[in-house]
């Protein structure tokens, strides 16, 4: 039994060691109440979207309003995330390879839509496109809908997710600085075939790594999404707002297959996560090597 | 290629990095940047390459005026300090990167460009690691693949960003006699930066002793290391013993022997002749005298390094408080007459003293 | 020497105007003026309305709600996250990489999916929930709930702050510990606990203003019930269905004050950090 809870290799030094004893009541502590709390509610969702049978569950899949809302979210992601990759490569070069005055500032408020409720990141459309606002003449007159409507989704889901890849890619090509640049420029390399073969390459992983999160949150985001899509059943209904209707709706093996469908992407987003981290740590932020 | 450097400065946002430095620097010639951190000789090598942009002042090549070209354009070969080799290519890839970037008007043909990174890989001895990737190479073979994807693009100047900073002692050693016959080979001007002053001695034919953004001598080794034109330079080359002494009208005292003042440093305006100075003295410039001729000053045996061809001695000198370096011959210490606290008499047989400012 | 100035601050890499241009052109259109409508249209409310709305029973029953269960639920986080980063950093038993993937789990799980298998989890008849009411414990739809939920999503804001500082502890800062004398439990207390003690506070903090905030996986386990169970995001929501825009806006607007609070502290924590050890 203490063999198979033994020490990290690191250090097998008696005189930094706890205890074979305490060391399984430390793993067994932190295996059970991550089991409970974590794995648990995941392996329910799976449960209660099979409690009544395979044929069940794939008929709840099939639904139209589960297929259109299937469609709507990757519509969403789609559009959402390759906006924000765009804008975490010119962001993360502004501020890697320059020196200016405010660069902090920058940082601080490019993750600034991380420290904000959902909830908010919604409301800030609504009040600026809503019945109320000074906008609201203007985009009647002339017909078009941003509210209650694929924009206002996109809209909210960009605000949400808009850290994501800048994220990944500062603190990383702050590490690496700028002597690969200025190696391929002393080469005769241009300034665009600098970015794209030198450093492109160089972040390429980090950069797979922040459109995986941001593409993982764009999914799933629900609470900004609920504020802006008016729940209009088969036209601005993501899956996530559709497992609420269903849920609401007591249609709870619906709601789980749905929910499972979501958890399985939840899933696959931790396995290439992991996989990332374990392949190419050493290509991320600092802060995902393991 | 000629590099005159006219009246260069640079400022940092703080600080000032390069204080109006001028230099010419001949065709063919192999020339050591030397100094302490924070010198300004990196910085006076990336102005040269175009990495940084002067606050002011001029840089030719050949007469030209380059100071408005950028890196790309003024054709120069630079080696940074940590490689900077690209990682995601394998070392072919690296080499040819600079002819593979150029416009389609003036690229060889593939063929062509494999053809020359071989060749130059050849050059610098690594033929048959064309498909490694950098991760899989020594530090000294990164280095010469720097180099190599450094000549590729058939530069003007080659610039060397303390190139053997990061190896170890012994590769050092082999690749600067490699890099001297390199050199000697091609012919290429080739200015190198390093802190390390066996190095910059051993290597160039032009050693410039740099420090807080201002050059205090340019000259030949010898030039440098036997007639340091400043206090710094004195200071900074080879192991010295400093000493406070005072001028009296242009002589100064030290370790009992008289010396004169060491030339004004040019465009310094007359040399003070009286008054503080500090005095250097190497440590092969102090002799050690047998007890029975009484010259010279006292002094105690401290400490012997019996290591190599000259033996070390720490000697304790009343009135000095650092103890005083010394070496002498091997035949001195094998005959006997140094052992740790003996009495013995030192005298120094030569010094350069220079008055000491504020 | 008059263009000498302009001369030495040229930039050496291409792109910097276009590539700062446009992340300050997409931040402001994203981020910053939406934001900016928001406090906008809080000003415009003026002083008194503002209190009027932010004094409001039910405002602040919700926002004090909020506030005090994240506050629970980080203070749970702190024990169990410290604990399950050193297990993970430390130890070595099987299913040790599918559990440290695992604790991503909140990161990656749609709020809405987790929201309703906790509630089911939970719930009188859910499979923990039964036995808690064996207990006389009521968790579904109470503000235990609420902690339990926001428990889970704040998790790995402690473990995955808390975890690259452990992996940084010098081993042999341990072991100098061991050689002066000090027992085991001493060395863990007074040398690895202070080395970590600002993580644990980052950790924390961000777990904090994360489950203030949140939204997605306690509406469905909250019971939602006015002046009890009713978070202040739901509130928002709530005034918003009423077209009760000034009473959304003052909520929302409470709420970033409490969030830029906590955005300065963590800030404040890290800088301190870095100050004191080097690195943050």
């Amino acid at each position: 039994m203490a063999s198979l809870f033994s020490r990290a290799p690191i250090g097998q030094r008696s005189a930094v060691n706890e205890g074979a004893l305490t060391r399984i009541a430390l793993v067994l502590t932190a295996v059970v109440f991550l089991a409970l709390f974590l794995i648990m509610p995941l392996v329910l969702v799976f449960v209660e979207a099979f409690r009544q049978g395979a044929g069940a569950y794939l008929e709840a899949l099939k639904e139209p309003d589960a297929l259109s809302a299937m469609r709507l979210t990757v519509t969403v992601a789609i559009i959402a995330v390759p906006l924000n990759v765009v804008f975490g490569l010119a962001a993360s070069w502004a501020i890697a390879k320059f020196e200016f005055r405010g660069k902090n500032l920058l940082i601080s408020l490019i993750d600034l839509p991380f420290s904000i409720s959902p909830v908010i990141s919604g409301l800030v459309w609504v009040l600026l496109f809503g019945s109320h606002s000074v906008l609201s003449p203007w985009l009647q007159a002339h017909d078009i809908q941003i509210l209650f409507a694929l924009p206002g989704l996109v809209l909210a889901t960009m605000f949400v997710t808009f850290p994501f890849v800048a994220r990944e890619l500062i603190p990383l090509m702050q590490e690496q600085g700028t002597t690969d640049e200025e190696a391929s420029l002393s080469l005769g390399a241009s300034g665009l075939q600098t970015f794209w073969h030198v450093t492109l390459p160089n972040v390429r992983w980090a950069l797979v790594y922040g459109v995986l999160l941001c593409t993982a949150r764009a999914i799933g985001e629900f609470g900004a999404v609920s504020v802006v899509s008016g729940h209009i059943r088969g036209k601005t209904n993501t899956l996530p707002l559709h497992v609420e209707i269903l849920y609401n709706e007591y249609s709870f093996v619906g709601a789980f297959a749905v929910a499972s469908v979501l958890a399985l992407l939840a899933l696959v987003t931790l396995g290439i996560k992991a996989v990332l981290e374990w392949r190419y740590g050493n290509q991320l932020a600092s802060g995902h090597r393991h | 290629m000629r590099i005159s450097i006219r009246n260069v400065t640079k400022q940092f946002d703080r600080f000032p990095a390069l204080g109006g430095v001028s230099l010419e620097i001949g065709s063919g010639e192999l020339v050591a940047l030397l100094g302490p951190s924070g010198s300004g000789k990196t910085t006076l090598l990336r102005s040269i390459a175009g990495l940084e942009h002067p606050s002011s002042g001029q840089i030719l090549f050949d007469g030209e005026d380059v100071s408005n070209l950028s890196v790309g354009q003024r054709r120069i070969g630079f080696a940074f300090q940590s490689y900077a080799l690209f990682r995601h290519m394998t070392v072919l890839s690296n080499v040819s990167f600079g002819l593979k970037v150029r416009p389609r008007k003036t690229r060889p043909s593939r063929a062509e460009i494999r053809a020359r990174a071989l060749e130059l890989l050849d050059l610098v001895q690594l033929g048959g690691l064309e498909g490694r990737f950098p991760s899989q190479l020594s530090g000294g073979q990164r280095q010469r693949v720097a180099l190599a994807r450094a000549l590729a693009i058939e530069p003007r100047v080659l610039l060397l960003d303390e190139p053997f900073g990061a190896l170890d002692a012994k590769v050092r050693k082999e690749l600067r006699r490699w890099l001297r016959q390199l050199h000697d080979r091609l012919g290429l001007t080739t200015i190198f930066v390093t802190h390390d002053q066996e190095e910059a001695l051993e290597l160039a034919d032009r050693v410039v002793v740099m420090n807080k953004g201002e050059i205090e001598q340019a000259g030949t080794p010898v030039e440098v290391y036997d007639d340091p034109a400043t206090a710094f330079v004195s200071e900074f080359l080879g192991t010295v013993n400093t000493f406070q002494t005072t001028l009296n009208d242009g002589i100064a005292e030290v370790l009992g022997t008289e010396f004169p003042v060491a030339d004004a440093d040019p465009g310094e305006g007359p040399q003070r002749r009286h008054g503080p100075a500090i005095a250097y003295v190497r440590t092969h410039e102090i002799e050690l005298l047998s007890r029975e001729r009484a010259e010279g000053i006292p002094a105690i045996v401290r400490a012997v390094f019996p290591f190599g061809g000259a033996i070390r001695v720490e000697l304790a000198v009343e009135g000095y408080d650092m103890p005083i370096q010394v070496e002498v011959p091997r035949a001195f210490f094998e005959a006997g007459e140094v052992q740790v606290n003996s009495g013995l008499f030192i005298r120094a047989t030569n010094a350069r003293v220079f008055p000491q400012y504020n | 020497m008059a263009s000498a100035g302009s001369r030495g601050k040229r930039r050496v890499i291409p792109g910097f105007g276009i590539s700062l241009g446009f992340t300050i052109v997409y931040l402001g259109l994203i981020v910053l003026i939406p934001l900016a409508g928001l406090v906008l249209r809080s000003a415009g409310l003026g002083w008194s309305e503002l209190y009027r709305i932010a004094t409001d029973l039910r405002t602040v029953n919700a926002i004090w709600l909020s506030v005090w269960t994240a506050f629970i639920a980080a203070t749970i986080n702190v024990p169990f996250g410290v604990l399950v980063a050193w297990v993970m950093v430390r130890y070595r038993f099987p299913g040790r990489r599918i559990l440290d993937a695992a604790v991503d789990l909140p990161f990656a799980l749609p709020t809405a999916v987790a929201g309703i298998a906790l509630t089911a989890l939970y719930a009188p008849n859910g499979w923990v929930g039964a036995y808690l009411e064996e207990w006389g414990i009521k968790a579904a739809y109470t503000p235990l709930g609420i902690v339990i939920a926001l428990t889970f999503i704040g998790l790995p804001f402690v473990v995955r702050t808390v975890q690259p500082l452990m992996e940084d502890i010098d081993k042999e800062v341990e072991e100098a510990a061991a050689t002066l004398g000090a027992g085991r439990f001493q060395t863990v207390r007074r040398v690895i606990l202070p080395a970590i003690l600002p993580a644990v506070i980052t950790g924390f903090a961000l777990a904090f203003a994360r489950a203030i905030g949140e939204y997605g996986s306690v509406v469905f386990i909250a019971g939602n019930i006015p002046y009890v169970s009713e978070i202040a995001p739901l509130l928002i929501i709530i005034r918003l269905e009423e077209y009760n825009y000034a009473g959304a806006t003052t909520v929302a607007t409470l709420m970033l004050l409490i969030s830029f609070t906590l955005l300065i502290v963590i800030n404040a924590i890290q800088a301190m950090t870095r100050r004191r050890y080097g690195s943050g």
